[in-house]
């Protein structure tokens, strides 16, 4: 065990502090702090142009291997590019879904000639992706996918029809990675299809959800016939839930680190405001607030724990992965609520309208999202005790 | 950066982990309770044995030097057995002290516990009251500003039961011929010190007690059968498992980066034991309070074993600093003057 950082890696750490402080200036430093959880809507062109800045200095997909464009870096150089990037305030990515999911999975299991078409646009922070997962009747119940996929032979391409809901940025995005039964007889995870989408055609349509936010990061899209090319199928037909298993992997892995560093601001910004506003002076607050320092601890320490590859001897580092999402957003529901509590009575006065929150008020209600998306609080529950802890599966009615 | 244990340090854990599970067993801590002075010569004879007691102990007086990191591990162990020996207070808490103190009283006990020959125990103002002193060839008692070695003609003792019959505690008047070891400052930073190292063990032991109460408490779900099947099927019962599961598992890493920190000397060192204090001994209370409740009115018994971790893990939370003390320090740490918190102070 040894915690701390190489002087290296220190150099590392100051090349990439040193080009933010370059970079994060002029047009761009009205995106500092800016586009985080529940701020997502905001800024979305100057966004996309600072993806591309990042990329012109080699600052995209870090922890892509070189051969595809990536940065080649270490864990610990990808721990420590989060770190600077989280304290210079940078903006949050619009490239995220690409570098983070979409990416890594081309990696992992798309052919050459899918790697080539994607991973550049992903690379230059040129084109965007959205996930195309869940459906009105697919939400806790994940493989219940009707969306359907049906191959054109006069054609040569995959026909889709169907409905996507709760698509993070699907109205930016160039591309959508979309599950679909590719087998119109078939029930449950079996069947699918993983399918590379174009979104800019006339087969696709999306339409934003106003959330209680009053803004819209999430989209309905409606796939009405829409086209993909017979090469931009990821694995076999019917392979489409291994595929889309194996993405969820990506997003427990490095890329937490980057989410961490968001809530890190978020809990410095409570911290700044209990001591500027005296609600630092009451106990009970301090207590909170040195929970959710501890929480927050946790979280980048067992990152860093499993990043270091060890598989615990009690066997606990296999459970990591099933309870990090449960922890994370239970976590950050409470720091909206204490974020309030340390605003007082402040907490319910807009900054102004129409319907303008403040950062700290759209955290406390965009929270409210964080344990229901990406499997709800009781989903992850059950996951943790069947495979994490081994209890008895819950008897499930026979599908139709 | 590597956040990890070696293969000698888990090979270790993993001997440990047997030797303690096939000796220590909820029978033969039952008989414990019922015996005079609650201790177990022949256990301790074996612990010596294996290198346990002298563990910390540096070579030059029989022992193996190793240090707060290299013991963690194995104080998880004496958690998942509810060890009533004071093994981790000697390894933790009473070996680096006499280390810290030095001279001829460091140099005339150090053998002498890594031989497993004599029992060193100390007492902390933060305590109430001292553990094992009844068993004690020597105690190192915090008295205000200073720290003393009393012998036990130099000690009076008044027993005190404690809800955990395996935690035998005293109150101890200590006379005036008692020899004052370290003063001022010094005895200051031997006690936070001390404090620290308490903690810690604390923390690493009720990681064990979780651990065990969780498969104690899987395994009963999984077999009791209501409604036509296992209760651990219901989702009810599931959640307050997996409620368990994400409490310890996420207290693990902080308790191995505070033994990193202790045993590097760390600045931070006192932050991060309370921070594993803290995340460790909720875990504990989340595994009694949820293990009790989905082993139904059995769970309630004192024939169920359910209760000896329970206890134990009760006791722990409240001793060596308890959550509003440790909370407290994470705080004054948050609002320090000069904090470095954010970004960039992972470590």
């Amino acid at each position: 065990m040894k915690l701390s950082f190489s002087a290296e890696d220190e150099q590392f750490r100051e090349e990439i502090a040193a080009w933010l402080n370059d970079n994060l200036t002029g047009e761009f430093a009205k995106l500092k702090y800016r586009g985080g959880p529940g701020d997502e809507h905001t800024f979305p062109q100057e966004r996309q142009q600072w993806e591309k800045k990042l990329a012109e200095g080699g600052w995209t997909c870090v922890g892509w291997p070189k051969e595809y464009g990536g940065r080649g870096c270490s864990i610990e150089q990808q721990v420590i590019f989060f770190e600077e990037y989280a304290r210079a305030g940078a903006p949050g990515r619009v490239g995220h879904i690409g570098e983070g999911l979409a990416g890594p999975t081309l990696i992992a299991f798309g052919t050459e000639e899918q790697k080539q078409k994607y991973l550049p646009g992903i690379v230059a922070g040129s084109e965007l992706w959205c996930q195309g997962y869940s459906e009105p009747g697919a939400g806790s119940d994940l493989a219940n996918v009707k969306t359907k996929a049906r191959f054109d032979e006069a054609s040569g391409k995959w026909i889709l029809d169907g409905q996507k809901v709760w698509t993070s940025l699907a109205h930016e995005s160039d591309y959508c990675f979309v599950i679909a039964r590719t087998d119109p007889d078939s029930v449950a995870h079996k069947g699918l299809g993983f399918f590379l989408v174009k979104m800019d055609q006339p087969g696709v349509e999306v339409r934003p959800i106003e959330q209680i936010t009053g803004t819209s990061e999430f989209n309905e899209v409606f796939f009405d016939g829409a086209e993909c090319d017979a090469q931009d199928i990821v694995g076999a037909p019917g392979d489409g839930w291994k595929v889309a298993m194996g993405l969820l992997g990506f997003e427990r892995g490095v890329s937490t680190l980057g989410q961490q560093m968001q809530f890190q601001n978020e809990l410095d910004q409570v911290v700044e405001l209990a001591r500027k506003n005296g609600a630092g002076q009451d106990p009970t607050i301090r207590q909170r607030i040195a929970r959710a320092h501890a929480e927050l601890k946790i979280m980048r320490y067992n990152a860093m724990r499993m990043l270091s590859g060890q598989s615990g001897s009690d066997g606990s580092l296999q459970k990591e992965a099933l309870i990090y999402k449960l922890f994370w957003a239970t976590w950050h529901r409470s720091l909206g609520e204490l974020a309030m509590d340390v605003m007082g009575p402040e907490c319910e006065i807009l900054e102004g309208g129409p319907y303008e929150l403040s950062r700290l008020q759209s955290m406390y209600l965009f929270v409210r999202s964080d344990t229901i998306y990406g499997g709800t609080n009781q989903i992850q529950r059950n996951i943790i005790a069947e495979r994490g802890l081994g209890m008895p599966k819950e008897p499930r009615v026979a599908a139709k | 950066m590597d956040f990890t244990f070696s293969e000698d340090q888990l090979l270790f854990q993993e001997s440990v982990k047997d030797f303690l599970t096939n000796e220590v067993t909820p029978e033969r801590i039952r008989a414990s309770w019922e015996s005079d002075d609650g201790r177990d010569s022949a256990l301790w004879n074996q612990l010596a044995e294996m290198g346990l007691t002298g563990l910390t102990v540096p070579e030059a007086h029989g022992g193996l030097g190793m240090s707060e990191l290299d013991f963690v591990l194995l104080a998880q162990e004496c958690g998942y057995v509810a060890l009533p020996e004071p093994l981790v207070h000697t390894a933790m808490v009473a070996v680096p002290l006499l280390c810290q103190i030095g001279g001829e009283l460091a140099d005339l006990w150090l053998p002498k516990i890594a031989a497993g020959e004599a029992k060193v125990v100390v007492g902390l103002e933060q305590n109430l009251l001292v553990e094992d002193a009844h068993v004690a060839d020597l105690l190192l008692l915090q008295r205000g500003d200073s720290i003393v070695a009393a012998t036990p003609g130099q000690v009076e003792l008044r027993h005190n039961e404690s809800v955990d019959p395996s935690r035998k505690l005293y109150a101890v008047e200590v006379s005036d011929s008692a020899t004052v070891v370290a003063e001022g400052e010094q005895a200051q930073a031997l006690v936070t010190g001390a404090l620290d190292r308490g903690a810690l063990g604390c923390a690493a032991q009720a990681l064990g007690l979780a651990q065990r109460m969780v498969d104690i408490s899987v395994q009963y779900t999984s077999e009791r059968q209501q409604f036509g099947q296992a209760i651990g099927a219901f989702q009810a019962v599931k959640h307050h498992m997996a409620n368990v599961a994400v409490s310890l598992e996420y207290a693990r890493a902080p308790v191995h980066r505070a033994a990193y920190s202790v045993a590097a000397g760390e600045p931070i060192a006192s932050h991060a034991v309370s921070h594993a204090k803290l995340v460790a001994c909720d875990a504990a209370k989340l595994a009694a309070k949820n293990c009790i409740q989905v082993h139904g009115a059995m769970g309630y018994t004192w024939e169920v074993d359910l209760h000896i971790f329970m206890k134990k893990a009760w006791a722990l939370a409240n001793t060596w600093g308890d959550a509003g003390f440790h909370k407290t320090r994470i705080g004054e740490h948050i609002f320090a003057e000069g904090a470095v918190l954010g970004a960039g102070a992972t470590f």
